[in-house]
């Protein structure tokens, strides 16, 4: 029983671990690849670590006070961390056991639902305005997410991950999950708050929304939350949608997911780049019309296709 | 030189002899295309309203002048264009130092709203039944009845600071909260103060509060600079479009000298202003793309445009500010062996614009960004006197070159692009194609360029009490310099209105009603430039405050107003 708990706490341990140090990573590719899109050298590689590094060490203003406000930050990144630990990436998610799919789509909620709170609870207009923007894109985004994970739920007969992650290793592709991969490929866009759906945080506009208000070791661990969760949503993409080719070998499994990650994270970072920022009203207008025709990958699952 | 129609000056003689009956002083024509009268002051506002009238008059621009020193009376004068008829028409009238007081014409004309504001701060003539008497351009701790611009005022005199000033605002409609964009904001490239009145996301009112930055440029001119310095002052009002401010002088002073430019000179005034059209557009586009968020836009126009900045650096020695201008003509020359690599770097711009262009009008995103956002109705465009890119895009197809042909447009005349729609879109199609003309432009001129002198000989003094109106379009839409001149071998008053005065007083009209994302972009898509519309007087409201309170306690004051519920 021991052993067994050691295992999964050590397994809990490596996928936290691959989110917190593998984001800042990925962040970096992308914008190197946005720099080269614009003409620009960019800034290297490793630069998202120094800026971590950079923000931990500098002064915490404390603009506001407050529970809400103090705790926040490790908060969400804890929620966030959580979310890697109950999904796969790569191996079989460690904290599997512990929820299905309803869990896991709850703990992704969380750390918009901190972030939001914190915008609310810095007291300043262009903070509450990101907020209220914050909540709109999610109550727009949420429903294609479930719609997508339910359509895996309904082919695998079951709502636990690694049940669909296997059914569909085992079953191959199939129309109800190209559709629903390709929903949660769009959605994926807003969750990582990349164009055309910065509009929570819209630096132009509302000067970086719910985190104005945030400095030194708080934006750091909102930044890192953020970073973190464009991995670990990209990764719950390719594992549920996109599990092929599976190998069955551990480390090369890995080595595939990582790569296929990386050619997501790709793609939304060029569709960032060639776009402007939408208004909120158009953006909910746009994912009302992706959440409609996402019921469709739950029509085909139902008929069988 | 455009034909000035001999019958329509006759018709204005009569109209305003008519109106005037009495109250006509004086008519004089200083200069061709300059009809001045001279009105008692009760005639202003009936003359005022037969102008606009009858002659579609566009009102420019009010001057206030202390001619207390000459006449023993101030004047206000209203400058008006006759587009169509190429011709300007000055309305003065004398206001006595016991009763400062003169009709306001801002019922006839909403566009005259800040004008009349301004020489009510600096001259100290209170325009009567103003709709908005709130002072404009004077800091808010300046004090009461002095008068910066009034002969007698020292240009180097310093007012003592006042404690706990603020702006006077507007208080918002009730039900609705203020969302403030600036003084200090991530799109305003210089401090400008709008309260957004707002009702959820949606823009109900606003309210404004600029000329943070006033720098007493016209009380220089006027008492401390001479004729020919002036054009390096007039070139650092703007910091995009310096030559345009420069030349625009230089053609006041010449035509009320009566000083003719010799015809080389003509054409690379031309030249360099186009250039500074095209690089000024680039550069517009790619913050019109920032401010949306399009940062590739950005990025690639700015690319575009530096082997223009190169070709400037190559022509003048600076990137901006080329001190090239003086009364006369110029100082430097165009050397002709740069011909050959300004036609290659326009060939390479063009062919990169029009790729810009082809990317940007398949679009759909962007144009879900720009079309139906921030419209300026024709009839608002024409009321408030709206100039450049933004009356164009509303179908006010008026342009400096065309109506009041300067330098050598005469010879290369544009071919004006307007838009109907009247929205931030049509104001980026607008410029797209005006960018495209003007390299168009250049290449003309630089065919047609004759030799011979750069700058006329000037051997008599300038003579003083002459009048000389003068009218650039620079990228922003008509610059405007009015300059009389005095002894002392300078100017005795000299009057600078950037394009981005007029444009700016359309903001209200087009926010109205939109959403609070949308502000920024209605607001950038007047390309506005706050250093040229603040020139004038030099106070920073904040000293002040900075003075009295350290560092430290301000910022223990914000934080504490922030835990407090913040701004409400």
């Amino acid at each position: 029983m021991t052993a067994w708990l050691i295992k999964i706490f050590l397994l809990c341990l490596l996928n936290a671990a691959a989110a917190l140090f593998l984001s800042p990573l990925f962040e970096g590719i992308m914008r190197k690849l946005r720099a080269a899109l614009h003409s620009r050298i960019g800034p290297p590689i490793t630069q998202p670590y120094w800026d971590l590094l950079k923000l931990l060490g500098k002064e915490d203003l404390g603009s506001t006070g407050g529970v809400v406000y103090a705790g926040m930050p490790a908060i969400t990144l804890g929620s966030v961390l959580l979310l890697a630990a109950l999904v796969p990436m790569g191996a079989a998610a460690p904290l599997a056991f512990a929820g299905d799919l309803i869990v896991v789509l709850y703990v992704a909620t969380m750390s918009s639902v901190l972030i939001m709170l914190v915008g609310f609870a810095s007291a300043s207009p262009y903070a509450s305005i990101g907020s209220s923007r914050e909540m709109m894109m999610l109550l727009s985004v949420e429903p294609i997410l479930a719609i997508a994970l339910s359509a895996g739920a309904f082919k695998a007969k079951t709502l636990a991950l690694g049940g669909i992650v296997n059914w569909q290793v085992q079953n191959g592709p199939s129309i109800s999950m190209a559709i629903g991969g390709v929903a949660f490929f769009l959605a994926l866009q807003a969750v990582a708050g990349k164009l055309p759906f910065d509009i929570a945080e819209a630096d132009q506009e509302i000067m970086g929304g719910s985190l104005v208000e945030q400095s030194g070791p708080r934006l750091a661990l909102l930044r890192w939350a953020m970073w973190a969760k464009q991995l670990v949503f990209a990764f719950l993409l390719v594992e549920v949608f996109f599990p092929w080719p599976h190998f069955g070998t551990y480390l090369v499994d890995l080595v595939a997911t990582t790569v296929k990650v990386l050619v997501v994270l790709v793609l939304v970072s060029v569709i960032d780049v060639v776009n402007p920022r939408l208004r909120i009203d158009q953006a909910m207008g746009y994912y009302m019309r992706v959440g409609v025709s996402s019921l469709a990958a739950l029509a085909f699952a139902m008929i069988g296709k | 030189m455009s034909t000035i129609d001999q019958a329509t000056v006759t018709r204005l003689k009569e109209a305003v002899a008519a109106h005037g009956d009495r109250a006509l002083l004086s008519t004089t024509q200083p200069h061709a295309d300059t009809l001045r009268f001279a009105i008692e002051k009760t005639a202003m506002r009936s003359v005022v309203v037969e102008l606009v009238n009858n002659f579609q008059a566009r009102f420019l621009i009010s001057v206030g002048t202390d001619k207390r020193p000459v006449t023993g009376d101030f004047a206000i004068l209203h400058l008006f264009s006759l587009d169509r008829e190429h011709l300007y028409v000055l309305l003065e009238s004398p206001v006595s130092e016991k009763d400062p007081r003169i009709e306001s014409i801002t019922e006839v004309i909403p566009g005259a709203n800040w004008a009349e504001r301004e020489f009510r701060d600096a001259i100290g003539v209170h325009p009567d039944g103003h709709p908005d008497p709130r002072r404009l351009l004077l800091a808010d701790d300046w004090p009461e009845g002095v008068f910066p611009l009034r002969k007698d005022f020292p240009y180097n005199y310093q007012p003592p600071r006042a404690e706990n000033v603020r702006p006077q605002m507007l208080k918002p409609p009730a039900g609705a909260s203020v969302m403030p964009i600036g003084p200090f904001f991530p799109v305003l490239e210089e401090p400008a103060y709008w309260r957004m009145f707002v009702e959820g996301e949606t823009v109900v009112g606003c309210d404004t509060r600029i000329f943070y930055n006033h720098r007493g440029i016209e009380k220089l001119g006027d008492s401390v600079l001479t004729y020919n310095e002036i054009p390096y002052l007039a070139e650092r009002i703007c910091g995009i479009c310096g030559f345009i401010h420069s030349t625009c002088y230089c053609q006041a002073v010449e035509k009320a000298a009566g000083i003719e430019v010799p015809r080389r000179a003509r054409y690379i005034r031309t030249i360099m202003l186009e250039l500074e059209r095209i690089h000024s557009h680039l550069l517009w586009l790619g913050i019109a793309g920032h401010i949306i968020g399009f940062e590739t836009v950005l990025m690639q126009t700015w690319r575009i445009r530096e082997p223009v900045m190169w070709l400037c650096e190559e022509i003048s020695g600076n990137r901006k500010t080329y001190g090239m201008n003086t009364v006369g003509g110029l100082r430097r020359d165009l050397p002709n062996q740069i011909k050959p690599k300004l036609f290659e770097t326009l060939a390479e711009v063009e062919k990169e614009t029009i790729a810009v262009r082809n990317a940007i009008v398949g679009d759909t995103t962007l144009q879900a960004r720009t079309k139906g956002v921030g419209v300026l109705t024709k009839e608002w465009a024409k009321k408030i006197c709206v100039v450049g890119p933004p009356a164009r895009a509303s179908g006010v197809a008026i342009d400096a070159r065309i109506d009041h042909p300067y330098a050598a447009y005469d010879e290369v005349p544009p071919r004006i692009a307007t838009q109907e729609a009247g929205d931030t879109w049509a104001r980026v199609l607008v410029r797209v194609a005006e960018l495209l003309e003007s390299i168009r432009l250049v290449r003309e001129a630089l065919s047609a360029m004759p030799p011979g002198p750069i700058c006329a000989e000037i051997k008599e003094e300038i003579p003083p009490g002459r009048v000389g109106v003068s009218v650039v379009e620079a990228p922003r839409g008509e610059a405007v310099h009015f300059v009389l001149t005095g002894g002392d071998n300078r100017p005795y008053r000299w009057r600078v209105r950037a394009p981005t005065y007029p444009n700016l007083q359309a903001m209200p009209a087009m926010v109205a009603g939109a959403n609070i994302a949308d502000v920024p972009i209605t607001l950038g898509s007047l390309d506005p430039c706050f250093s040229c519309t603040e020139r004038l007087e030099t106070i920073d409201r904040r000293t002040s405050e900075v003075r009295v309170y350290s560092h430290a306690e301000l910022l223990e004051m914000s934080r504490s107003r922030a835990r407090n519920g913040g701004i409400r």
